[in-house]
């Protein structure tokens, strides 16, 4: 080995040396303090959902998963739109449940026209409760994605316009 | 010496420590302090001013840890500090370099004195002009602790309940499933609704609140001329959920009531999970806030949202030249998260990677966590003003938790969004998280004493006694796209997880919640969650319930 390469090498030992030191004096001082994390528990959790997710994805499995439209816990059976009646409190008609949603967002005039006249903006969401809003308090100074959001709804467009497309205009 | 969380063992001195000490007291430690060089990120190592490069007195060697002595003051390496303790009867005891810690020569081991770690503590404050008291600065927007704390609303709703527990046989059927276990129908891609009521439904003092008559509707109505109150809309679904009717129920008067709440708001048409959360808690803040003139500051809150899911954040922001750190406090209703990913393995406090195998890649909460307490350097393009340096300096940010909650709110930011591609995507990963949950690590005076060292210090004077240990009792999850996917809640209801998939309830195993994809968490203080399953048993319907009730 030539003498540069003997010389780096050397360094870097140092250094390596001098990081591992500095490692062990960090965590000797923890352990002495009675300061670390019960570490035996921490693994136990990994351990445990390592396992259930072996479990989960094994397709001889999938009993529970597929149970949804069959029968509950009550032993009640369910149509999967729910089916029960009421009286709309806008406008007074009967309407199923399982389509309350989309009437009522049609009756209080929340349709399609409505929402185009209304300025959407997530942070306007954010500024009002900016007392309370986790994205406003802690993130004037960092450069992190705004709202984290998840839609479930359909939706025509990408980005933050939320439209939602299940129902026709009137 | 410290109060509250968390508790140092005081680590007994060696012999050779306590000899030390009976003989030289605090003079060496005071001594050395002219010769402590502090860094802005919080590290101390021992420099000494008049020599170039220390050396070793035996060797003359500059590599490797050198050593020292506290008494005489000379600099040892290694492989010679023995010889100095067996040439100089008593010097036993010295500081290595590097890190300003102390070390034993004779028992070749690194030791601890609360009293050196205070003379430490007192440098870096010292090092900061203007701090005289030690304690850090406040920001301007430091909100007022909480003279009362939690416990006054726990208190108020337990005595309640108690008052009103009879044991009553439920002669319906069904009944040995827990009260309040009941499908929410789907109203129209309102799942995001169920989910987070079902959460709701079952966060301990929350429902205790409610159950126990916390919001009397008359009282309400008398108030205020404003019909709308999210609060009695609540108060309703909670009758109904309780009534012992097991048929699924339809929250259409909620989600009126909710929607012409949310009308003010930019975003009515919000069907994310997150969103209504955090809309509804402002809903029942906003009402109360109006009904009593209060001025709008929620650190004191004492509305039943912010009594419950209320904690403080605390923000530092140092500056990287001189170490000046302004502080800040911040109410907040829950804590969203970033998803740890494989480039940062989930560490635990000695900044050590957890099982570097097939776990490694893989996403943790305390992985998540971590990285939210994680000192983050902005950019040289965020050059933040320092107040000390009277100038903008690089900076640093660190968050921390100051106060929890009574039920901490977790949220995963599975959303990105991209100004420039101007394309959203969900973010599928996969993330574990523990059914117990120990916040100690995340609270401020961890983290802040970390930062410095984990030095045996007064670091958070007057911490509120909240434990920080945490059970998970809600988890709703998303699956699909961005476009069109589904939320799921699964509740922990006396240690048996139940899926609640709008209007089906279905008893699920606990290995089906751990592998599934969680989107908020919720997690309810410990002695709350287990004070919860034991009174559950006979908690009774209270005939008066089913006046408002269906």
């Amino acid at each position: 080995m030539g003498s540069h390469a003997q010389l780096s090498s050397q360094f870097f030992g140092d250094l390596l040396d001098s990081i591992i030191v500095d490692v062990a004096s960090e965590c000797h001082r923890i352990a002495r303090l009675g300061l670390d994390r019960n570490l035996e528990e921490e693994e136990e959790e990994l351990r445990l959902s390592a396992q259930a997710r072996v479990r989960v994805a094994d397709p001889s499995n999938s009993g529970e998963a597929n149970s949804k439209y069959v029968v509950d816990i009550f032993g009640q059976t369910h149509p999967p739109v729910a089916n029960e009646i009421f009286d709309c409190m806008n406008c007074g008609r009967s309407i199923m449940a399982g389509r309350f949603a989309p009437h009522l967002e049609k009756c209080m005039g929340k349709g399609r026209k409505a929402r185009l006249k209304v300025t959407r903006s997530s942070t306007a969401v954010q500024n009002r409760y900016s007392q309370g809003s986790p994205v406003s308090t802690y993130s004037p100074y960092s450069n992190s994605t705004s709202t984290s959001r998840l839609s479930n709804g359909t939706s025509s467009g990408a980005g933050e316009e939320y439209s939602n497309g299940t129902f026709q205009e009137p | 010496m410290t109060t509250g969380n968390p508790s140092y063992t005081n680590p007994k001195p060696c012999k050779h420590l306590a000899d030390y000490k009976l003989n030289h007291g605090l003079s060496g430690y005071k001594s050395l302090q002219k010769h402590l060089k502090t860094a802005p990120h919080g590290k101390t190592s021992v420099g000494k001013p008049s020599t170039k490069t220390p050396r070793c007195i035996s060797c003359d060697g500059f590599q490797g840890r050198l050593y020292f002595c506290l008494i005489c003051s000379s600099v040892s390496c290694l492989d010679h500090n023995l010889l100095h303790t067996q040439s100089e009867v008593g010097h036993d005891v010295a500081v290595d370099i590097e890190r300003a810690e102390l070390y034993c020569c004779v028992c070749c081991d690194q030791v601890y004195d609360p009293d050196f770690d205070k003379a430490v503590m007192s440098k870096h404050i010292m090092g900061i002009t203007g701090d005289k008291n030690g304690d850090e600065s406040i920001g301007k927007r430091l909100v007022k602790r909480r003279r009362l704390g939690s416990g006054v609303v726990e208190e108020l709703v337990d005595s309640k309940i108690s008052k009103q527990l009879i044991s009553m046989r439920d002669r319906r059927a069904k009944s040995c499933y827990p009260l309040g276990l009941r499908g929410l129908n789907n109203l129209g891609n309102t799942c995001f609704m169920n989910s987070v009521l079902q959460a709701l439904l079952h966060a301990p003092p929350f429902r205790n609140y409610f159950l126990s008559g916390g919001h009397n509707h008359e009282t309400c109505r008398k108030r205020s001329v404003d019909q709308l109150c999210l609060s009695c809309d609540i108060d309703v679904v909670f009758s109904a959920a309780f009534s012992g009717d097991r048929a699924p129920y339809s929250p259409a008067q909620f989600l009126y009531s909710w929607w012409q709440h949310s009308a003010n708001l930019a975003s009515y048409e919000q069907k994310d999970a997150h969103e209504f959360f955090i809309s509804v808690l402002d809903g029942i803040h906003e009402k109360e806030v109006k009904s009593r003139n209060q001025n709008r500051d929620n650190g004191d809150c004492q509305c039943i949202a912010h009594g419950v899911f209320s904690g403080l954040l605390r923000s530092d922001v140092t500056c990287m030249t001189c170490g000046f750190t302004s502080t800040t406090f911040d109410p907040c209703v829950d804590i969203s998260l970033d998803l740890d990913t494989s480039n940062f393995p989930p560490k635990n406090t000695a900044n050590k990677s957890i099982k570097p195998d097939a776990n490694s890649s893989m996403s943790t909460l305390l992985g998540c966590l971590d990285l939210f307490t994680r000192q983050e350097k902005l950019g040289s393009d965020s050059k933040l003003y320092c107040q000390n340096c009277q100038e903008r300096q690089d900076s640093a940010k660190q968050m921390s938790i100051k106060r929890l909650p009574l039920v901490l709110c977790l949220h995963i930011k599975r959303f990105e969004h991209s100004p420039v591609t101007k394309m959203s995507r969900k973010i599928d990963r996969y993330l574990q998280f523990p059914l117990s949950l120990d916040m100690t690590p995340y609270l401020s005076s961890s983290v802040v004493r970390n930062r410095f060292g984990n030095r045996i210090f007064a670091f958070e004077s007057g911490e509120s006694d909240i434990s920080a240990e945490f059970e998970i009792f809600a988890a709703v999850t998303h699956a699909g796209t961005l476009e069109s996917g589904h939320y799921v809640n699964f509740l922990r209801l006396r240690n048996q997880w139940y899926k609640c998939d709008d209007a089906w309830i279905n008893e699920v195993d606990e290995g089906m919640v751990r592998a599934s994809q969680c989107y908020m968490m919720f997690y309810v203080q410990k002695s709350l969650y287990q004070k919860a399953n034991e009174d559950w048993s006979h908690l009774p319907i209270s005939p008066r319930r089913n006046m408002f009730g269906q």
